[in-house]
């Protein structure tokens, strides 16, 4: 589904290279995990993916069901099927909710959204994340707490259903109850689309007991240094990164 | 129940003035005017919310004062502009607060989108000479910020239609606006 092959990225207008001959396959119904140490350019990849404005991929190749997506515009990545849950989403003032999914669920299917049927979607898929219908109504992420902002990521999934996942830090700002709740409806949109492949990135393995992953890489210095399953983040937590020899010193 | 009052210019320079002497919450919208507005607020503890919204083609005022006559007074300001072409748009925002008046709120939130390279200029002024006087002030001028665009457009939301979602939120800034008094301008908001 997602092949990335010697991608070499770096940020905008400067010579600050991040992702460094970054190569990464993924095939359709796969979860893979990234950790590493900060700094490392797990976000970095993720947003490069995306086409983030900061970034520039300077050489390699990033293939998404088998087209080149690196010239695309970041709506057309989305309208492929990428999709990308945020670390620390954006507050935009004065778009509600109700509107910019309404129209971007528009946008994704290129067909008019029915007000009504839309609303009725929109109050059980709020119910399945936890969330008060009344948050429909507000402007887009202003005075959420970072619980409902990460939770809001996941009710756009639902709505937009993509066919790529990144989760970037998701467990970050996350109580356990709040963190258990948007993994079951991950894990239950998998269900219902089973072709779908994730990319998870974090820091602790906490949410990879919930999303179970195929596979665990450790980043480090802009590419993947290891591989691994699920117990290579049970070690990492452990031991660190310099304990499982990631080319971290000590 | 607060009195409601909604005001459209079209391409003309007015003055307004408004003696206050219960809740009120003015809708003002804009299209290519320039205004002068005085405001007095006449009666303990009465309030007001003013959203100008204004949407620039030429070179523009909008000047609004705030008069806090009376003790316990309270008025928010939401000033709200879209500077399109390469044109001087100007707000000069006072709050006055004298000092025979106490325990007033005074608050004002300015910003202008400038479309194009447009010289825009917010002068946001707290004239307070009390010193029980709860007062904000904020001004922004610049573009939609890339962070913004980037969200929206990572949800399959193309450019343009980005924009158009951004400048409806901006410009029509409160759910209570009742649609059907401002067509005009919402028309307006489309040619952008």
């Amino acid at each position: 589904m997602l092949e990335i092959n010697h991608l070499y990225a770096k940020v905008k207008d400067k010579d600050v290279e991040i992702l460094k001959d970054f190569s990464l396959k993924i095939n359709s119904s796969e979860v893979h995990a990234i950790m590493g140490p900060n700094g490392t350019g797990k976000s970095t990849l993720a947003k490069v993916l995306m086409g983030h404005y900061s970034y520039e991929v300077t050489s390699g190749v990033m293939s998404f069901l088998g087209e080149d997506i690196s010239t695309l515009e970041v709506n057309d990545r989305a309208k492929r099927g990428l999709f990308l849950c945020m670390q620390d989403p954006t507050v935009i003032e004065g778009v509600s909710n109700s509107e910019f999914l309404r129209t971007a669920k528009g946008e994704i299917t290129g067909e008019k959204v029915n007000l009504y049927s839309f609303i009725k979607d929109m109050d059980s898929a709020m119910k399945c994340v936890n969330l008060d219908s009344s948050m429909l109504h507000r402007s887009l992420n202003q005075g959420f707490s970072g619980g409902e902002k990460k939770k809001n990521e996941v009710l756009q999934l639902k709505v937009l259903k993509p066919k790529f996942i990144i989760l970037d830090e998701l467990d970050s700002g996350l109580d356990v109850d709040s963190l258990r709740i948007v993994c079951e409806n991950i894990n239950s949109y998998v269900e219902e689309n089973p072709e779908t492949s994730i990319l998870i990135i974090t820091h602790y393995p906490r949410i990879l007991e919930y999303i179970k992953p195929d596979y665990v890489h450790v980043m480090v210095d802009g590419k993947i240094q290891k591989t691994g399953n699920i117990d290579l983040a049970f070690t990492v937590e452990k031991d660190g990164y310099v304990g499982i020899g990631s080319g971290v010193d000590g | 129940m607060a009195k409601i009052i909604y005001v459209v210019d079209d391409n003309e320079n007015k003055n307004y003035k408004y003696n206050i002497k219960e809740d009120t919450i003015i809708y003002h919208f804009s299209i290519n005017s320039s205004s002068d507005v005085e405001i007095n607020l006449d009666k303990e503890d009465v309030s007001l919310y003013y959203y100008y919204n204004n949407i620039n083609y030429d070179d523009n005022k909008f000047n609004i004062k705030v008069n806090h006559n009376k003790n316990n007074t309270h008025s928010e300001l939401f000033n709200h502009g879209v500077n399109v072409f390469c044109n001087k748009l100007m707000y000069y925002v006072d709050g006055v607060v004298p000092k025979s008046s106490s325990k007033c709120i005074c608050n004002q939130d300015n910003q202008i989108i400038n479309m194009d390279n447009g010289k825009s200029t917010i002068c946001p002024n707290l004239l307070i000479d009390n010193y029980d006087v709860d007062s904000n002030h904020s001004a922004y001028i610049g573009k939609f910020k890339d962070e913004v665009m980037f969200y929206l457009m990572s949800r399959g939301i193309s450019r343009e239609v980005a924009y158009r979602l951004l400048l409806n939120g901006f410009l029509i800034n409160s759910d209570c606006i009742e649609k059907d008094k401002i067509k005009l301008f919402l028309d307006e908001i489309e040619k952008i």
